[in-house]
């Protein structure tokens, strides 16, 4: 073991090995003899704390098998073999690592790619904001230099009247108007006044671009915030508001003195820019609610918009179209009150099975809930509602505005629930149907309905 | 409206309804035309209402009365198609039983884009006894043909006397029209059960 482990220290430590040749060349300036150094070197070596060393050994021991002189003299091949070996190994890994972290670099360019053309889109989409800002900017600047136009505009011909007519052109020349006052004609025919009335007809122009621009604004302001209706069914604030700028506008309208033709492009003009939007706005927030206080809410709108126009010329058709539209909706709460007096005293049942009944179902008396004991319990309750009907109308009717349509409807209804009383007795009475003493279960004829309800 | 200078011996009331997923109109639009049938002029009084979802509520009032509906869907969107049967409901429900339906197709020019074939639609009119045509209300095709045959059968239903005249709701008025009372023309809601649509 000694043995052996002087020879493998001897080799592999290279620095000793060097040292050893050193000191061979110059061995006579050496006072200590080298080899007696290197011996107390290796004696006083104290192997069991060198883990270094026994790590090697332990090593060498795995393929140093067998200590013969062939062996001892290929073990520095057989060593950097070894070596070569683990190293190329090491290379091909370390390949591995290099081309994962080639791998890598690339996703982190990708990324940054991405990153870069996000922001070059960011910055574009900001660019064209940006644009659009600077756009609406100049717009609504642009909307404002037209009211300072116009106001510039007055105060300068208010100015140039009144220079006209005290001072002259400049210098006098022409003549102050006032001048001329002992002969109006030549006054008028001024230079300045040709000028005046040029501007006057741009200004008119010009403010009437700036009115219906600002109508159509208003009108669309509309459609964006369209409110719940109110409680009682009348109409919105939005409306009433909108019908009271309508009714200035025109009545400020129907006061000018705009040729007849004229007067009634505009009053078209006004109404289309106003009119739809409105009825728009009415449908929309009418849109969510049940069918009578649908109903009710689009007759006291339309009611609203029919009454402001009234008022005015040339709304003939609109007026008829709100005319229908009211009409329509009418009949729907018609339908509906007459529906609900029949359904509260509990012949809505009877009604609806009546009119469906086939002679092929058999006697309506043997059909279900249609027996005399059930129809003499509907009489009961349809009796209440002849004494007092009014007891019975639908709360909406109570929301109408016009007095006139509420009572339309209340006397529609009413014959409506006549009619169908009269088929429901036509029916009981019929012997096919096989009720008993038909007359002791509805105990009042059609007529005598009619007569207690009218 | 001012009175027109023409003479006409019937008021039709028309309801359309177009079927579309986008805004077509909200509520209502009114137009007038006038037509006519075996010698016999007729002023159409036009309600154009949206086939949408959301004024549903509020245009259904505008069917009653209505002597013609016209059902119109775009045969390049199968979706307006597809809404059909349930608005088929509120116009048999809220008209009366002699108004007369028919289904139209429009954009019959843009026969590449075709998503609803002719054969499918006609067998859902025949199924559903309605009138069925074809149009294009951009050339203009068919148009005028499907106002004139609801009128026509209008016309025939007056004569051969099913649609009476004197029945409030026929959607139709002699002229000179005298205001009519109502009818009931909707089933009073059953108690409880259905839903009455």
């Amino acid at each position: 073991m000694a043995e052996a482990s002087g020879e493998v220290v001897a080799v592999p430590a290279s620095g000793a090995a060097n040292g050893l040749t050193n000191g061979a060349g110059g061995t006579s300036a050496q006072s200590n003899n080298p080899l007696s150094r290197k011996l107390h070197k290796i004696l006083e070596t104290r192997l069991d704390n060198d883990k270094e060393m026994l790590e090697a050994l332990k090593a060498l021991s795995t393929f140093f098998v067998e200590n013969s002189l062939r062996t001892r003299r290929n073990l520095r091949g057989d060593i950097e073999r070894r070596s070569l070996a683990i190293n190329e190994e090491f290379v091909s890994i370390f390949k591995e690592v290099k081309e994962e972290l080639e791998s890598i670099n690339e996703d982190v360019q990708a990324m940054s790619n991405c990153c870069q053309d996000m922001t070059s889109r960011l910055q574009a989409a900001k660019e064209q904001t940006q644009d659009l800002i600077v756009k609406t900017t100049k717009l609504q600047a642009e909307r404002y230099t037209l009211d300072e136009f116009g106001t510039a505009r007055r105060s300068t011909v208010v100015r140039g009247f009144i220079d006209a007519l005290t001072r002259g052109g400049p210098g006098g020349t022409p003549r102050p108007i006032e001048m001329h006052s002992h002969d109006p004609l030549s006054g008028i025919v001024g230079n300045s006044a040709t000028t005046l009335l040029t501007t006057i007809e741009e200004m008119h122009l010009l403010s009437k671009k700036i009115f219906f621009n600002s109508l159509s604004l208003h009108a669309s302001k509309l459609m964006d915030k369209v409110e719940l209706p109110p409680p009682d069914l009348g109409p919105s604030s939005a409306l009433n508001q909108t019908l009271m700028l309508l009714r200035e506008v025109l009545a400020s309208h129907d006061s000018s003195v705009v040729p007849l033709d004229a007067r009634q492009a505009d009053f078209v003009q006004v109404l289309s820019c106003v009119f739809d939007p409105l009825l728009q706005m009415c449908t929309v927030s009418a849109s969510n609610l049940g069918t009578a206080d649908m109903a009710t809410f689009m007759v006291n709108s339309l009611y609203m918009m029919k009454t402001t126009l009234a008022l005015f010329e040339f709304t003939d058709r609109r007026l008829e179209m709100l005319q229908f539209q009211i009409e329509a909706h009418l009949d729907t709460l018609i339908n509906e009150q007459a529906s609900y007096v029949l359904t509260k005293v509990g012949l809505s049942y009877v009604y609806n099975t009546v009119q469906q009944h086939k002679p092929e179902q058999g006697s309506l008396a043997n059909l279900p809930n249609l027996d005399s004991v059930a129809l003499k319990a509907a009489m009961v309750q349809f009796d209440r509602y002849l004494s007092a009907p009014d007891n019975l109308l639908m709360p909406q009717l109570n929301f109408l505005l016009s007095a006139t349509v509420k009572e339309q409807i209340v006397k529609q209804s009413t014959e409506l629930v006549c009619r169908a009383y009269a088929e429901v007795y036509a029916a009981v009475m019929n012997p096919v149907n096989e009720y008993k003493d038909p007359e002791s279960i509805l105990h009042r004829s059609p007529h005598q309905v009619q007569t207690l309800l009218s | 409206m001012a009175t027109a200078p023409y003479n006409y011996s019937y008021i039709f009331k028309y309801i359309i309804i177009v079927m579309a997923d986008c805004p077509h109109t909200i509520g209502v639009e009114f137009g007038t035309r006038i037509i006519e049938v075996s010698g016999q002029k007729i002023k159409l009084q036009i309600w154009d209402t949206a086939g949408q979802e959301r004024f549903r509520a509020v245009t259904r009032s505008y069917y009653r009365g209505a002597a013609g509906a016209l059902m119109v869907y775009d045969i390049t969107r199968r979706s307006t198609y597809n809404h059909l049967s349930s608005w088929l409901t509120d116009a048999r429900n809220l008209t009366n039983p002699n108004t007369v339906i028919i289904l139209i197709g429009n954009k019959a020019d843009l026969e590449a884009q075709r998503d609803v074939t002719y054969e499918e639609a006609k067998q859902f009119a025949e199924e559903n006894g309605l009138l069925f045509l074809e149009a294009s209300a951009k050339t203009g095709e068919n148009v005028e043909d499907a106002f004139l045959e609801a009128a026509k059968k209008i016309y025939q239903n007056i004569q051969d006397g099913s649609l009476d005249l004197n029945a409030a709701e026929s959607g139709v008025q002699h002229k000179p029209s005298a205001p009519q009372g109502g009818r009931l023309t909707s089933e009073p809601q059953p108690q409880r059960e259905g839903c009455g649509c």
